[in-house]
């Protein structure tokens, strides 16, 4: 981004199209923006150079990839699947390779993260465990247990030295790293719901992000259960206080938007953004300041938008359920020399 | 509406008996292979003393067939999860279903079910009574009128559900035969004497009111009597045993089937059929996924797979799995396709269930869909079929006309027949 590059979320529009034949199910940008990987309803995982336009389809996983993530460089990505599988992927040759792959859980492996320091993988999964694998031999370091149900999501605070998970019934662990005990909880409750009609409970995080500064963490997901079976619900993005666990915003769509909160990141100039699928299909991205709970812009998209991730600072990556990852320009529309507006690229796979 | 006399008081039944029992050598040797006459009450005799059962566990909602009983992990529907080894080389299943898979041996498999109806209460309707359409009995209620012993000390049919209405379940076979609805594993409401009465009052009140219906009956049909006659029978019945209600389950059993509704559901359903019961449907709900369906199908199957195992091995260590037929099903199936809620949506195209115990052969699969779950590739049934099966494995004759006077009834569609593969 250059420097006189003015950020206005309420100019962003789509800029890039990348197709891929099956709709997608997460996303994850590396930290240098070149890459953007995501999973989808099938076993592969679709690696796109933003740079050269590259892409690849990585086969390897026996079950759909739920959660991506880089390392700071770029030049290691890690995903895990449904299955239970966490794989290891070079990145730093040509042609992108499997480095190593492990089961780091039975039953789903829900979400995978690397440590600050990169030398730790922290995974969470239906065997209602958190556990920590040594990032290049992919030995098990350390399992939390605690949870009474499956385990959403797990990530990192940016010390280093916590890791925070959360489960289907909005119960937040805080573990420390230092004693590998658990040090507190944190209730999120209201991300979970029990559906009288179906006897069934729903909730739990569909992504997280810690801000960069470590002072609060977000994660994405459910409230208001009415008919979760028909996906009659209300999308929610919960901010919480770190260091009291206390929740300090409930950001929320509009009224009418009934359905799931699939994606929230921090900006650093300090706004913060959320995606959504709608029960009909539909797809917004949500932009909320400090001022109130309810989005200052609303970006309706051309599908349900599942996952999110910031490229750079002005423009977000989106993969939706039409199988595209859709890039936005979060910055006014170039004008080109003939005065027409820039044009929106598209590629397929 | 259509309103349907009891034709099963006593005194009739007797008499339709008498009559019948003169005929009933020819008859049996006329359809013993493929019944075409009444049902003989030669036949019913013998079924009633033979004590065959019927477990239904009803997944009500429209479990999803990938999820379960035909999974095709790594296609363009396969959804999220994996197939699993069972304990029959080659048969593989959902691995939501890791209980259930180690004891296959003893279950089998339909994976092609086109019963064209994508409606929850027609699809319903059609897997109960055998038709498309029309006032048919349930197979509850027709094991009642035909497996039950006619002293027999609990009602023919209990539905244990925490939902729903009472459905009418016995159409022309009368209020005897009638589904009793039990509300999750609470008694039946008042089953005590009220406490202003005492038994000798009690027993004057009762004979009052057979007096008053003997009179009655005199110058009526019976009909008109026997529907409350049995009504007030059943509920003796269930006076008498009310202590099987009242007690409290067992720690033990509790950690085996769950402490959930469902865990309790079946661990009712286990005492009754040891009690007597001929038929004990037990719902468990919540397959409707329209969203979130692979979330869901964790959550419901993973409670479902764990009890329901318990209790297919206590029925068996019980020895009673020779003599109790076992049906796992619902009303449809769920869509190969997933929506964009991750949810899959109603399907009656080419869906599964699962049955076992009396009278089939286990460890089978019979049909097959294509190689995207999108349409039945072979062998397909509809409900019709799979009617004729679980009667058939009990030992009824569904080619058979229903015990009526008067009528002529088939027990099962005549224009489908029993999956003769699938029966031992």
């Amino acid at each position: 981004m250059s420097a006189s590059v003015v950020i206005d979320p309420r100019q962003t529009h789509e800029t890039r199209e990348l197709k891929h034949q099956n709709p997608l199910t997460t996303l994850r940008v590396d930290p240098t923006g070149r890459y953007v990987a995501a999973g989808a309803q099938d076993l592969d995982v679709q690696l796109w150079n933003l740079q050269d336009g590259n892409h690849f389809s990585l086969a390897g996983h026996k079950s759909w990839v739920r959660s991506i993530d880089f390392s700071a460089d770029g030049k290691l990505m890690y995903t895990a699947c449904w299955g239970g599988t966490v794989k290891i992927w070079d990145l730093s040759h040509e042609i992108p390779g499997m480095k190593r792959s492990f089961q780091a859980h039975q039953g789903a492996a829900r979400w995978v993260r690397l440590s600050p320091d990169g030398k730790r993988i922290a995974t969470s999964g239906n065997d209602l465990l958190v556990k920590l694998w040594n990032a290049e031999s992919g030995e098990l370091e350390q399992q939390f247990s605690g949870h009474d149900r499956h385990v959403y999501g797990v990530d990192f605070h940016p010390d280093g030295q916590h890791l925070v998970s959360q489960d289907l019934m909005g119960n937040v662990v805080v573990w420390d790293l230092n004693t590998n005990k658990k040090q507190r909880t944190i209730d999120a409750s209201a991300m979970t719901g029990y559906d009288k009609k179906f006897a069934a409970d729903m909730g739990g995080a569909r992504d997280m992000q810690f801000s960069s500064d470590g002072a609060l963490w977000a994660s994405a997901g459910i409230t208001k259960v009415v008919n979760s079976f028909a996906g009659i619900q209300d999308p929610i993005i919960v901010v919480f206080d770190w260091k009291t666990g206390e929740t300090k915003r409930q950001l929320r769509a509009a009224d009418k938007f009934k359905g799931v909160a699939w994606g929230v990141r921090f900006h650093p100039e300090g706004f913060t953004i959320g995606t959504g699928a709608e029960k009909g299909g539909k797809g917004e991205v949500w932009f909320y300041n400090d001022e109130q709970d309810t989005a200052f812009h609303t970006l309706a998209v051309k599908s349900a938008a599942r996952a999110l991730d910031l490229v750079g600072n002005d423009r977000l990556a989106v993969a939706h359920a039409d199988g595209a990852v859709r890039l936005y320009q979060m910055t006014e529309k170039a004008i080109e020399a003939d005065g027409s507006q820039d044009a929106t690229e598209s590629g397929k796979d | 509406m259509r309103r349907h006399h009891d034709c099963d008081g006593i005194d009739h039944v007797i008499a339709r008996r008498s009559f019948l029992a003169g005929s009933a050598a020819g008859v049996i040797g006329a359809n013993a292979i493929r019944g075409e006459g009444l049902f003989s009450p030669a036949r019913a005799a013998v079924l009633e003393t033979q004590q065959k059962r019927i477990l239904q566990i009803y997944l009500q909602g429209g479990v999803s067939q990938l999820e379960s009983w035909d999974p095709k992990p790594g296609t363009k529907y396969g959804g999220p999860f994996q197939a699993i080894p069972t304990s029959v080389p080659g048969m593989h299943i959902s691995e939501l279903l890791p209980h259930t898979a180690k004891r296959m041996h003893m279950l089998s498999i339909v994976r092609s079910i086109n019963s064209k109806i994508g409606d929850h209460s027609q699809g319903m309707l059609f897997m109960e009574k055998g038709r498309r359409a029309g006032e048919y009995p349930y197979v509850g209620s027709v094991a009642s009128r035909y497996l039950a012993p006619a002293d027999g000390d609990l009602p023919g049919y209990i539905h244990i559900s925490k939902r729903g209405i009472n459905d009418a379940t016995a159409a022309f076979l009368g209020a005897r035969h009638a589904q009793l609805k039990l509300d999750g594993n609470k008694p039946p409401a008042n089953l005590a004497i009220p406490a202003s009465i005492d038994e000798t009052a009690d027993q004057t009140r009762e004979q009052m009111r057979l007096r008053f219906n003997r009179r009655f009956s005199k110058q009526r049909s019976p009909a008109l009597t026997d529907v409350y006659n049995s009504s007030y029978e059943q509920a003796a019945k269930l006076m008498k045993r009310k202590a099987m209600f009242e007690g409290k389950a067992q720690e033990k059993d509790l950690d085996r089937y769950g402490r959930h509704d469902f865990g309790q559901h079946c661990l009712l359903a286990r005492n009754l059929l040891e009690n007597g019961a001929t038929c004990v449907k037990v719902t468990h709900h919540g397959y409707d996924t329209h969203a979130e369906n692979f979330n869901f199908h964790l959550e419901q199957l993973g409670e479902f797979d764990q009890t329901f195992s318990t209790l297919l091995d206590d029925i068996h260590d019980r020895g009673m799995l020779d003599s109790t037929l076992v049906m796992v099903y619902s009303e449809m199936g769920r869509t190969p396709k997933i929506n964009t809620k991750y949810g899959r949506d109603h399907w009656g195209t080419a869906w599964s269930m699962a049955l076992g115990g009396c009278g089939i052969q286990p460890g089978a699969i019979v049909g097959k869909t294509n190689a995207d779950g999108t349409k039945v590739a072979e062998r397909e049934v509809d409900a019709g079929h799979l009617f004729h099966t679980y009667l058939s494995a009990v030992g009824l004759d569904t080619y058979e006309d229903h015990d009526l006077s008067g009528r002529s009834i088939p027990i099962g569609d005549p224009a489908a027949e029993p999956i003769e593969e699938l029966l031992s």
